[in-house]
């Protein structure tokens, strides 16, 4: 199993009246190459959710396994470095930094990775190439329209080569023809084997994806395979 | 991620901010430059101070003594000095200075002892005797001094310092010339090396006459300053305190405090430099003082810089550590940047700095050359980068220590 949470809370404010509980006793189990979409309302702890599962946040209590390894018993430094390997994360408002070019951006998680001055520019234009973005390497985020952003973002998610590609409504800013490129990209990488988390409020998005997980309250609700190739 | 990564990120980072990068370096500018000018500036003052004691030679008591009752003061102190015997008085002259306006001419040159617009082509003239040079720190050059005889019979000649010679004479030997002053002939019988101190060339614009034809040139014939010259630094002190002490007996303090049946008093320039000194000292540390606080405050200013950038940035921090940045190169990017805008804020303030102590040596101590010391630079350059990384240590800290999800959440 590649991804095992086992009675995930998330609770702010604990113990005082304004205690809220983001994620309220979570299991999930995500195998490699699967494609999930982790849908929910606004407020149902989606986002959380994936917070957790990119160790962008600490749970507060629970267990998380990723490949084998106790997450919530890594140091600082340990999960750089997962963030860093094993995890891309694609944002809804593609998180490019803004005073870098789009190939400065794809190549900063090599930078931080350590790969070599010769190879990482190489790689990172081969990224790049995979979304179509080659042409605009040396733009700035502002230069580019929301759907080349994403790709651009795309591009940087997957420049490590990351088993997991964690996607917090991507689409959420695109209009619906990018917004369909975006997903049959992400897709694309599916295919070729990566794992993919998607996390979206829409139904019909979610509906790319092989197995529907649907929160509500912090709590999961309901967990079911999708048939393939839906259309939205 | 390498360092050779960290100082390109770094440098790349302030080159897209110039404006903000630049307010935060001014305050290293300012306290660096400031530093090195008030150094520089007390350090080419005491140099000066220093030069002008070296050129007054050392061990010179001089005296000032004035009587109301109309003895002759010169007798009496030639008197007096002289019981000292030569273990304590090497010589003994009369000093003094005429400040009436005297035209001196030669093959139509003509200089005057009041121009006060051009203070380098200004004339001093001296009535002195044959101890002169002896008294006053100069070597001959060619000739001779002033002579026992030339008092004597009241000779008219002169030995010229190497200013006024050179404006006089150019390059040529001014022995067996004739020179005049007020329109009345002065041969010179020898002149004297110049001192060559920087910032007092006028020193060097001296014309010594026999003290005997006093009663020619001024119109007060009273001879009431003299310089005494010793040869030991305790035989200074110990003339200085005799000759003091004579004074105080000659004219006595009354209940106000005032000397009676004129004036006397007595300086050996050792004490003098002594205090001078002293006193270089202490302006060195209130000066140092006050630019230390200056740098200070730079500091201060770019430690709120470095804490406005970082809240500024927080979401930049909170996107380099979602795609796996460790904490220390987040630390590392901070500091490098602090660092690298101390340190070129710290080169500008040096190049300022100097530029700044130029022009003060030029406009202040008289066209003094004023480099500044080199020790001085390399550590307010130091201080300024050392700063820097203190002061960008804790905002660097505070922003590497962020959960990336609280650091994404910032907007």
């Amino acid at each position: 199993m590649l991804i095992e949470i086992k009675d995930i809370y998330k609770i702010y404010n604990e113990g005082k009246e304004s205690e809220v509980r983001a994620l309220d006793g979570v299991s999930l189990q995500i195998d490699r190459g699967e494609f999930v979409a982790i849908v929910g309302q606004s407020g149902s702890g989606k986002s959380t959710m994936m917070n957790v599962l990119g160790c962008l946040d600490i749970p507060t209590y629970g267990d998380y396994l990723l490949d084998g390894t106790e997450v919530t018993e890594l140091s600082d430094r340990q999960l750089a470095r997962i963030r860093n390997r094993e995890i891309g994360f694609i944002f809804q408002g593609y998180n490019l930094i803004q005073e870098l070019d789009a190939l400065e951006n794809v190549t900063l998680p090599l930078i931080y990775q350590g790969v070599s001055v010769f190879e990482r520019e190489d790689r990172a234009m081969e990224a790049l190439e995979r979304v179509g973005m080659a042409d605009r390497a040396h733009h700035r985020p502002s230069e580019m329209s929301g759907g080349q952003q994403q790709r651009v973002a795309i591009a940087r998610a997957i420049a490590t080569h990351p088993p997991i590609i964690m996607a917090d409504e991507p689409t959420g800013a695109l209009d619906s023809k990018t917004g369909r490129h975006v997903l049959s990209i992400l897709r694309d990488l599916n295919t070729e084997g990566s794992t993919i988390i998607l996390i979206t409020h829409d139904d019909g998005i979610a509906a790319q994806a092989k197995r529907r997980v649907r929160l509500s309250d912090g709590k999961i609700v309901s967990d079911e395979a999708l048939k393939e190739g839906a259309v939205v | 991620m390498n360092l050779f990564q960290a100082f390109k990120m770094a440098f790349k980072s302030i080159a897209l901010k110039k404006t903000r990068s630049f307010l935060t370096m001014l305050g290293i500018i300012i306290g660096v430059a400031s530093v090195v000018i008030m150094v520089s500036v007390v350090a080419g003052q005491n140099k000066m101070q220093m030069a002008y004691m070296e050129m007054q030679g050392n061990n010179i008591v001089e005296v000032n003594a004035y009587s109301q009752t109309g003895q002759d003061m010169d007798q009496i102190i030639n008197d007096y000095v002289a019981t000292m015997g030569s273990d304590l008085v090497v010589g003994l002259t009369p000093n003094i200075q005429l400040y009436n306006e005297m035209i001196i001419r030669y093959g139509g040159k003509t200089f005057s002892t009041q121009n006060w617009e051009r203070w380098e082509d200004m004339i001093q003239v001296v009535l002195a005797n044959d101890k002169y040079g002896v008294c006053n720190n100069y070597q001959l050059a060619s000739g001779r001094e002033l002579s026992y005889l030339d008092m004597e019979t009241e000779n008219n000649v002169c030995v010229l310092g190497s200013g006024i010679k050179e404006k006089l004479f150019n390059y040529t030997d001014p022995v067996g010339e004739t020179i005049t002053i007020n329109g009345l002939p002065y041969l010179v019988v020898g002149w004297y090396q110049s001192k060559s101190v920087q910032g007092w060339e006028e020193v060097d614009n001296v014309i010594v006459l026999p003290y005997t034809v006093n009663r020619t040139l001024n119109k007060n014939s009273d001879i009431n300053q003299w310089k005494v010259k010793c040869p030991t630094s305790s035989a200074t002190s110990e003339v200085q305190l005799r000759l003091q002490g004579f004074l105080d007996g000659m004219f006595p303090v009354d209940e106000n405090g005032n000397q009676q049946g004129g004036w006397g008093n007595a300086y050996s320039n050792n004490t003098w430099q002594e205090h001078a000194q002293e006193s270089a000292q202490m302006q060195a540390m209130v000066m140092g003082g006050i630019a230390a606080i200056s740098l200070l405050v730079g500091g201060i200013g770019i430690m709120n810089i470095m804490l406005v950038t970082v809240t500024e940035r927080t979401r930049e921090i909170g996107i380099r550590k979602a795609i796996g940045a460790e904490r220390r190169s987040i630390i590392a990017q901070f500091l490098i940047e602090a660092a690298v805008i101390c340190g070129i804020g710290g080169i500008l303030g040096i190049l300022i700095g100097c530029a700044g102590s130029l022009i003060a040596g030029k406009f202040l101590l008289q066209g003094m050359i004023l480099w500044p010391d080199q020790g001085i630079v390399l550590g307010a350059f130091l201080f300024s980068v050392v700063l820097g990384v203190i002061f960008g240590m804790y905002p660097a800290v505070k922003a590497s220590g962020l959960q990336p999800v609280v650091a994404l959440r910032a907007e």
